[in-house]
């Protein structure tokens, strides 16, 4: 675009269904937009993620010859990729678009206030076009990726991820905190929905990582930095005993760090006796043909089991979610050893057996007389410990009666929760969580295993609650993301960089200590130094840009003007543009 | 930066402060956003601007958004340490020190300024944020009677 060609702006107000419109006066938006400087077309849509609403952006720019366009509707962090794709098919330049925030910023978090939120949304709306308006036409740049990736964590997950990539021919560095692969799933002796333990799962997974000449593992070990971009990373990983590092450079990153089984200390005399343990502390007991009471080594003939122990407790933080696997997994437990106990009793809130097979085995321990007993919400059963002795006291729903049992095992399902550890992996590679505490991915339904660090995938136990089976099928839709990035070879990279305009600059070095990736040097065989800036290196934060006390450094596609432009437009606006009554 | 006067002429009974907000695209924007995801309610005075990184934001932004008449002015990026940047907030915090010392000397008062680290998860923070400032600008009145 030449610097001569005057802009021709489009704004689309999206309603998002009833998210936006339910509160903003989106037709008044749209309306006071067509009165803004350079916007030649204005109106609003239903869905303009949509692929009406993609069309329409694309009919508009030939239609009216549009050379900037203006969305306002979610996050740009959601889809102002998908915007800027719509942008490129209409031949426009994708630094062109523009997006601005009517849902987060305004309907989600005004809702009681639509005059309010109308109004704040048509100053949004101003803002943007003013951007847009000054926005420059970027050259698209790609770079090259590295044909490795990076797997954080060598349980199920882990393992069929990194089997699937090296299987595609890409090289995998393989990397778990602990010495051994195989993780949770290699401790537990029963398995739903099959009759296999988790070792005779696992173990020949960990067999072909193994002996796989592609796949590099490093045990014992922890990423400890991370570096770069998608398809360039670099990360340092430190073995845990001897402290010795060594640096990879990477290309993709799969985060599949799974989930700590929840020590429930505080619920149900957990902790009292030795008698009373989790649903993983009993799935990781030496399997034997007698079940044995851990207090006294004597066969057991009576167990009970409680299940959304620290699962499914609204408020709070951290145990409001279900954990999914316990109901099948204790239907699987009890079933099982009905056929070798006398008594086999489950104490429940609600049934949930959501998954394939999960009904069924549920049928088959009821169908076993293993007892199942619902007790109310809020009355959680009573135990206590007296002389070494568990009992039990609950009300059932059905019988509307007190009951008592005295099991020689107690069996807490607890809950899955997010690793103690997790803090750091977020950190490590820009990611966020969610309130449940796990892994948030890119888009709950349209991206579920990507994140907002382009080149980071998440799988398995680390996103939510899972069980084996649903990791397994996290591990191969993340490892087919990481070879698709992979088998392109390069992938586009962000055109957002600095540039010194050497004529203002005065030689002071402030821009070079700014900078936080060393991407800013002095040419010293000008007379004086002139700064330049390496563009492969430049992270685009800006910096530099607002260190430099010449503003000698124009920081691409958010200028000074750009940035100021929005500023103004919101606090000087022409009075028939600002909307209100 | 020309100094233009303010469109909207304040009366003082329905005068709602303007509050421009800075936030970086990986933490407080994100925290924004996760603050409209839980519904989270706050004071709807804010615009919110998003820039790469908190280090972007130069002394001239925020004394040029008060000088065109923002009530208050919102600084929101990552914690210290977990900047996306490495260290761009850091920066940013190096010049506020700065920056309040220049806005008082400009006569303005500086709790019409706010910096603050949420974090992408902190939407709570974030939102509280603008509630705090919202407040104290409250408290102060509209900027344009401190320019006369």
């Amino acid at each position: 675009m030449t610097e001569a060609e005057t802009p021709r702006i489009g704004v689309f107000i999206c309603h998002c269904g009833h998210n936006i419109a339910g509160v903003v006066d989106v037709v008044r938006v749209a309306k006071m937009a067509e009165s803004l400087p350079h916007v030649v077309f204005s109106t609003d849509d239903m869905f303009m993620c949509a692929d009406a609403g993609q069309q329409l952006i694309k009919d508009m720019v030939e239609e009216h010859s549009l050379n900037r366009v203006v969305v306002a509707s979610c996050s740009p962090r959601m889809h102002e990729p998908t915007f800027r794709r719509v942008v490129e098919e209409a031949g426009l330049n994708r630094y062109l678009f523009e997006q601005t925030n009517l849902r987060e910023h305004v309907s989600w978090c005004h809702m009681r206030e639509p005059e309010a939120a109308t109004e704040k949304a048509m100053d949004l709306v101003r803002m943007s076009v003013a951007r847009a308006a000054k926005l420059e036409n970027l050259p698209v740049k790609s770079v090259k990726v590295t044909p490795r990736t990076l797997v954080v964590g060598g349980g199920i997950t882990g393992l069929r991820a990194a089997l699937d990539i090296a299987n595609r021919g890409f090289d995998v560095v393989l990397v778990d905190k602990e010495p051994k692969l195989g993780g949770h799933v290699a401790k537990w002796t029963h398995m739903f929905t099959g009759d296999r333990s988790g070792s005779e799962v696992v173990g020949p997974l960990v067999k072909e990582v193994k002996a796989h000449s592609r796949i590099e593992i490093l045990t014992n070990s922890s990423v400890i930095e991370f570096d770069g971009y998608i398809g360039n990373f670099e990360a340092t990983i430190e073995n845990r005993k001897d402290k010795a590092r060594s640096k990879f450079d990477i290309g993709t990153v799969i985060v599949a760090i799974g989930f700590d089984a929840f020590k429930p200390h505080g619920y149900y005399g957990y902790g009292e006796s030795p008698d009373i343990v989790t649903l993983a502390e009993l799935q990781e007991m030496p399997p034997r043909d007698r079940l044995l009471k851990p207090s006294d080594g004597k066969p057991a003939s009576k167990i009970a089991f409680i299940g959304c122990v620290g699962s499914r407790e609204p408020g709070k933080r951290g145990h409001e979610h279900c954990s999914r696997h316990c109901c099948p997994a204790v239907a699987k437990a009890a079933s099982d050893l009905k056929d070798r106990l006398d008594e086999v009793l489950i104490l429940y809130k609600s049934i949930r057996t959501y998954g394939r097979g999960h009904e069924e085995l549920h049928r088959l321990a009821r169908s076993k007389h293993v007892i199942y007993s619902r007790f109310p919400d809020g009355e959680d059963p009573v135990i206590e410990v007296v002389d070494g002795k568990v009992k039990m006291r609950w009300t059932d729903i059905y019988a509307d009666e007190e009951l008592q049992f005295e099991p020689d095992i107690l069996v807490l399902a607890s809950a899955m929760v997010a690793r103690s550890d997790i803090d750091e992996t977020t950190k490590l590679f820009g990611l966020t969580r969610s309130r449940d505490g796990f892994f948030n991915p890119e888009h709950i339904k349209l991206a579920p295993l990507t994140t907002h660090t382009a080149g980071v995938m998440i799988a398995g136990a680390a996103q939510a609650p899972k069980n084996a089976s649903e990791s397994v099928v996290d591990a191969s839709g993340a490892a087919a993301k990481a070879v698709g990035i992979m088998a392109r070879g390069e992938v586009e990279i962000e055109s957002t960089v600095s540039r010194v305009i050497s004529e203002l600059c005065s030689s002071c070095h402030t821009c070079v200590t700014a900078c936080p990736y060393g991407a800013i040097e002095m040419d010293e065989s000008k007379d004086p130094p002139i700064a330049f800036v390496t563009e492969a290196k430049c992270h685009g934060c800006g910096t530099c840009a607002a260190a430099c006390p010449s503003s000698a450094i124009i920081m691409l596609h958010s200028t000074d003007d750009q940035i100021m432009t929005m500023v103004q437009a919101y606090l000087c606006a022409p009075p028939d543009t600002i909307g209100g009554t | 930066m020309t100094t233009k006067t303010a469109a909207k002429i304040d009366n003082t009974e329905s005068w709602e402060p303007r509050i421009v907000a800075f936030c970086c695209n990986w933490c407080s924007y994100a925290g924004a956003d996760l603050a409209g995801t839980s519904r989270i309610q706050y004071p709807p005075n804010a615009r919110i601007l998003r820039v790469n990184c908190t280090g972007r934001i130069s002394l001239e932004f925020i004394l040029a958004a008060l000088e065109m008449g923002a009530d208050g002015v919102l600084v929101s990026g990552c914690h210290p340490g977990d900047c996306h940047y490495t260290s761009g907030n850091l920066k940013l915090r190096a010049r506020w020190t700065i920056m309040k010392k220049a806005i008082e000397q400009a006569g303005v008062d500086p709790r019409r300024v706010r910096l603050q680290w949420a974090s992408a998860s902190e939407a709570q923070i974030f939102a509280d944020g603008v509630r705090t400032l919202v407040k104290q600008v409250k408290e102060l009145g509209p900027i344009m009677e401190e320019w006369k």
